[in-house]
């Protein structure tokens, strides 16, 4: 079998292209959801249920069905009638942030649960409000413990936003089946593609285990 | 002090304080003892409303705890607590966890606060350690710091939920000392302890719990020696 690198060598500009929105889409969608995820998790969390459960559901729909379908319903029926039209980039960019916003929330929900009541006990009985007992003893302890799972969401969404080429956002994916269309060759430019993913990865792991151990030394 | 009267708490169906009366007068030192689930962190929880009461009222200082009126953050600075498990704030350092609460709660500026601290660290005999971190300490010396940080608000009362059951053999003497020299400095203390030593030593009075209800209560001596409930002779029998 012949392998022809040339097809690599012409496309690597795409796909050096492909790869700067793949990690533009990923970045925006990791700090959105983070954004709204702490939210959600505070509103499921709420003591009165008719508060609680419009974020249950926010979560139950959008861990519940499929990124894909997600997308698609982002891009051709919700975006479009609200804001008139959309863009594939945009669209993206929405849903991964919707989506991760669900799976962050979860996270940092079961970090502040993962704190020992009798944290939040000692600060009440220093005559600390709910508000300072949040701010200065469980967030960030909840937060430290986030660290690790919100490493995995951020790898799982970088992965994810592959799913961008199906509504043609030029992602590296997208580049992928461009060039496997002109040549009629699918090893090339999908072992490329795979490549350039796992470039992305194993660097963003190992971006994150030096920060783990960054931040366990206090 | 404080005073106590007719004070229930139920957890849903089970009633764990069943009619609590109790007068605590200032400067007093009051040992609470009793077998295990018969009420007392509940009893010492409900002074300090971690745990709303049931019913009946609890007047610290004048105050009424249950009034709906009372600002409770006020109120809760006003009396310490020190827990079994210590609860040090572990991602602040020593000298911080006693800080956080003077600065958020008493708004006082962080020079002053960490002079206060330092004071406190030194009463204490931890000033050395006002930067570590509390997982570098032993369990004595968590204690010593938790006792250091609530004393930061300056309380009127200090309640103390079994302060040394979580310590070493070793360490609980450390610990004695400092609530030793806190008593008689005058602080107004309410401790559950299994320690019969300091009962006897530096309680001004012990009251023997049992399911939900005070049976005894006596001068230390004559409640050890001379115990008039059944109940109370039979629990004295067991940890003497
Ligand atoms: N938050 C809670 N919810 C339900 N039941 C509780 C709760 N806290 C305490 N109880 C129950 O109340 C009873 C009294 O508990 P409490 O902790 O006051 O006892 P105690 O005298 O301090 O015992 P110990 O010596 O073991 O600390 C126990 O039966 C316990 O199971
Ligand atoms: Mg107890």
């Amino acid at each position: 079998m012949d392998f022809r690198f040339d097809i690599i060598v012409e496309y690597f500009p795409f796909f050096m292209e492909g790869m700067g929105l793949t990690i533009l889409m990923s970045v925006v969608g990791v700090i959105m959801g983070c954004i709204l995820g702490f939210f959600i998790a505070l509103g499921k969390m709420s003591p009165f249920v008719f508060v609680r459960l419009p974020f249950v559901w926010y979560i139950n729909f959008l861990r519940g069905t499929p990124l894909l379908v997600q997308l698609f319903l982002f891009h051709y029926a919700v975006l479009p009638s609200i804001l008139g039209s959309t863009t594939p980039v945009l669209s993206v960019m929405v849903t991964l942030s919707l989506n991760s916003s669900a799976y962050v929330a979860e996270i940092f929900r079961a970090g502040l649960q993962s704190i020992d009541k009798g944290q939040a006990e000692a600060a009440h009985s220093l005559g600390m409000n709910k508000i300072q007992v949040m701010r200065h003893v469980l967030l960030p302890q909840a937060f430290k413990r986030s660290i690790p799972p919100l490493g995995n969401e951020f790898i799982v969404l970088l992965k994810d936003s592959s799913l961008g080429a199906m509504i043609a956002a030029q992602e590296l994916l997208y580049w992928g089946r461009a060039a496997s269309g002109q040549y009629l060759r699918v090893w090339e430019p999908y072992l490329m593609v795979a490549l350039v993913y796992l470039v992305l990865t194993l660097s963003l792991t190992y971006l994150l285990n030096y920060m783990e151990r960054r931040f366990d030394v206090k | 002090m404080i005073s106590v009267k007719h004070l229930k708490k139920s957890f849903g169906d089970l009633e764990v304080l069943k009619d609590i009366n109790a007068d605590i007068n200032q400067k007093e030192v009051v040992v609470v003892i009793g077998p295990s689930g018969s009420g007392k962190s509940t009893f010492l929880r409900c002074l300090n409303l971690i745990e709303p009461v049931t019913d009946g009222t609890v007047m610290i200082d004048g105050v009424e705890l249950t009034d709906k009126k009372v600002d409770i953050n006020k109120l809760r600075a006003e009396v310490g607590m020190v827990f079994q498990q210590f609860n040090l704030f572990p991602h602040k350092t020593v000298i911080e966890n006693i800080t956080l609460p003077i600065i958020t709660v008493k708004k006082w500026n962080k020079t002053d606060a960490e002079q206060k601290a330092k004071d406190l660290l030194k009463k204490v005999g931890l000033l050395e350690k006002a930067n570590a971190y509390p997982e570098s300490l032993s369990g004595g010396q968590k204690q010593r710091v938790a006792i250091a940080r609530a004393l930061g608000m300056e309380p009127k009362v200090m309640l103390f939920d079994e302060p040394t059951s979580a310590l070493d053999p070793e360490m609980v003497g450390e610990v004695l000392e400092v609530m030793k020299q806190l008593a008689e400095e005058g602080m107004t203390m309410v401790v559950v302890t299994h320690e019969m030593g300091f009962a006897k030593e530096v309680g001004d009075r012990v009251i023997f719990m049992d399911e939900g209800y005070i049976v005894e209560e006596n001068e230390p001596n004559q409640l050890f020696d001379d115990p008039q409930h059944q109940r109370t002779k039979a629990f004295l029998s067991k940890v003497l």
